[in-house]
C-alpha cells in the first residue's frame, strides 16, 4: 500500500522538472522573428537610426519605408511611440530633436504624393 | 516476511510527470517571444536593420556607434555582411542606400572616407548619452549603458560631406589591352582592390569622355568579383577613367584594333585594375 504513496509525489517532482527545464534551462529558441517582436530598446534605437538618417536624407517616404517593418500602423504613429522611451532612458537632446522632426515630417507626409509637402 | 522491491511505479511515474512538463512548455506554452534581440531577426529583416545603421552612420559619422549597433546582428562578418548587401542594393538599383552600406563596410576596414556629421535641424550643441552596447543582448539594455558620444556640432554644412579619405587614393596597377574574340567589342572591365588583392565593392567610378560622363559602382556584377565593373565603349571614342573619391586618372583609353581569327580586324577590349596601397 505504501508503494502507491510515493506515486504521486514523483508525478509532481516530473512535471516540475519537465517544466523548469522546458521554460527555463532549454526553452526553444526562436530564430526569423519579425521586428514587431523587438525589445523596446531595440525598437526605438531603429526608429532613432531612422531619424537620424533622416535628418541627412529629408526624404520621408524612405523613412516611412523603413518603418513599414513594424507592421500597418502609421508611420508617424510608430514613430512616435520611440518619443516616450527616449525620453525615460536618457537619449539626448539632439536625438529627441530628431525624433521629433521625423514624426512631424511624417504627420505631414502624403503617401499618395510620396514626400511631405 | 515483506521484501522491498524496487519503486517501478513511481519511477514511472516521474517520467510520465516530466514528460508531461515538457511536452507543456514547448508545445502547449512555450515561451513567448517579446523580447528578442535583432540576432533573432529574419535575414530580410537583419538586411533592413543593416541598412538603417548604415544609413544612421552616413548621417552622423559615428563608426563606434554604427560598430556596437552592428554587433547586435551577430554577424559572423560584419564586412562582408554589408558587402554583400551593397552588391544586392545596387542590383535592385537602390544606389543610395547600397552606398550607405558600402561605406560603412570600407569605414570598417579603415579604407574609406568617414562621414561628417549633417547639421542638426535644431542647432544643438550637447554630448550624447545614449549608446548601444554590443553585448547588449545578453544582458541590460543598450539604454543603461550610458557612454559619452562625441560632440555633435552646428556646422555650416547643408549637406553630409566626404572628408578626403585617410587611406592612400587609389594608383592604376595595370592596365592592358584585351584581344579575345569571346568577350565583347570594346568592354572596358575595371578591378578595384587593395594590394592585397582584396576587392573593394561600392566604390564609384567616373567615365568621362567629350560630351558625356558616366558613374557607375564596382560589385554589381559580384559572380565576377566584389571589386569588378564594366563598361562598353564605343569604338574610336577616347575615354578617362577615375574613382569618385579622387586618385589615378587614367586616361585617353579607347578600344584598340586586334587581328580576328578569320584575317580581318575586331575591337577589343580593356582590362585595367585600380589599387589602394
Amino acid at each position: 500500500m505504501k508503494r502507491w504513496v510515493w506515486i504521486l509525489p514523483a508525478l509532481v517532482i516530473g512535471t516540475a522538472l519537465g517544466l523548469l527545464y522546458g521554460w527555463v534551462v532549454d526553452p526553444i529558441e526562436f530564430t526569423d522573428l519579425t521586428p514587431e517582436t523587438l525589445r523596446a530598446d531595440y525598437r526605438a534605437d531603429y526608429i532613432l537610426m531612422v531619424a537620424e538618417a533622416y535628418q541627412s536624407e529629408k526624404d520621408a517616404d524612405l523613412a516611412a519605408r523603413r518603418l513599414a517593418i513594424f507592421g500597418s500602423d502609421s508611420p508617424a504613429e510608430i514613430a512616435a511611440s520611440a518619443l516616450p522611451f527616449g525620453r525615460e532612458n536618457g537619449f539626448s537632446a539632439s536625438e529627441i530633436s530628431a525624433l521629433e522632426t521625423l514624426v512631424a515630417a511624417l504627420r505631414a507626409w502624403q503617401p499618395a504624393s510620396g514626400a511631405a509637402p | 516476511m515483506s521484501e522491498r522491491r524496487f519503486p517501478w511505479e513511481a519511477v514511472l511515474a516521474f517520467i510520465f510527470g516530466a514528460a508531461l512538463g515538457l511536452a507543456y512548455a514547448w508545445v502547449l506554452a512555450p515561451v513567448q517571444v517579446i523580447d528578442s534581440a535583432p540576432e533573432a531577426l529574419r535575414a530580410e529583416f537583419k538586411d533592413q536593420y543593416r541598412a538603417a545603421i548604415a544609413a544612421s552612420y552616413a548621417a552622423n559619422g559615428n563608426l563606434t556607434r554604427a560598430q556596437s549597433r552592428l554587433a547586435l546582428l551577430n554577424d559572423a562578418d560584419a564586412y562582408q555582411s554589408l558587402s554583400a548587401q551593397a552588391q544586392q542594393l545596387l542590383a535592385a538599383g537602390q544606389t543610395r542606400e547600397s552606398q550607405q552600406v558600402a561605406q560603412l563596410a570600407s569605414a570598417l576596414q579603415g579604407l574609406a572616407p568617414t562621414v561628417a556629421p549633417s547639421t542638426p535641424t535644431v542647432p544643438i550643441a550637447a554630448t550624447s548619452t545614449q549608446a548601444q552596447d554590443p553585448n547588449a543582448a545578453a544582458t541590460s539594455t543598450p539604454i543603461e549603458t550610458e557612454t559619452p558620444l562625441p560632440f555633435y556640432t552646428a556646422t555650416a554644412r547643408p549637406t553630409h560631406t566626404l572628408i578626403p579619405t585617410p587611406g592612400k587614393p587609389f594608383e592604376l596597377g595595370t592596365q592592358e589591352n584585351v584581344c579575345d574574340e569571346s568577350i565583347g567589342e570594346g568592354l572596358l572591365q575595371i578591378t578595384v582592390q587593395l594590394t592585397s588583392r582584396r576587392q573593394l565593392p561600392g566604390i564609384e567610378l567616373i567615365l568621362s569622355w567629350s560630351g558625356g560622363e558616366e558613374h557607375f559602382f564596382t560589385g554589381l556584377k559580384p559572380e565576377l568579383g566584389n571589386g569588378y565593373a564594366d563598361f562598353n565603349m564605343t569604338s574610336g571614342v577616347f575615354y578617362t577613367l577615375r574613382a569618385a573619391e579622387g586618385g589615378a586618372v587614367v586616361p585617353a583609353l579607347t578600344a584598340p584594333v586586334c587581328p580576328a581569327a578569320n584575317g580581318g580586324t575586331f575591337f577589343g577590349g580593356i582590362r585595367i585594375v585600380l589599387q589602394r596601397p
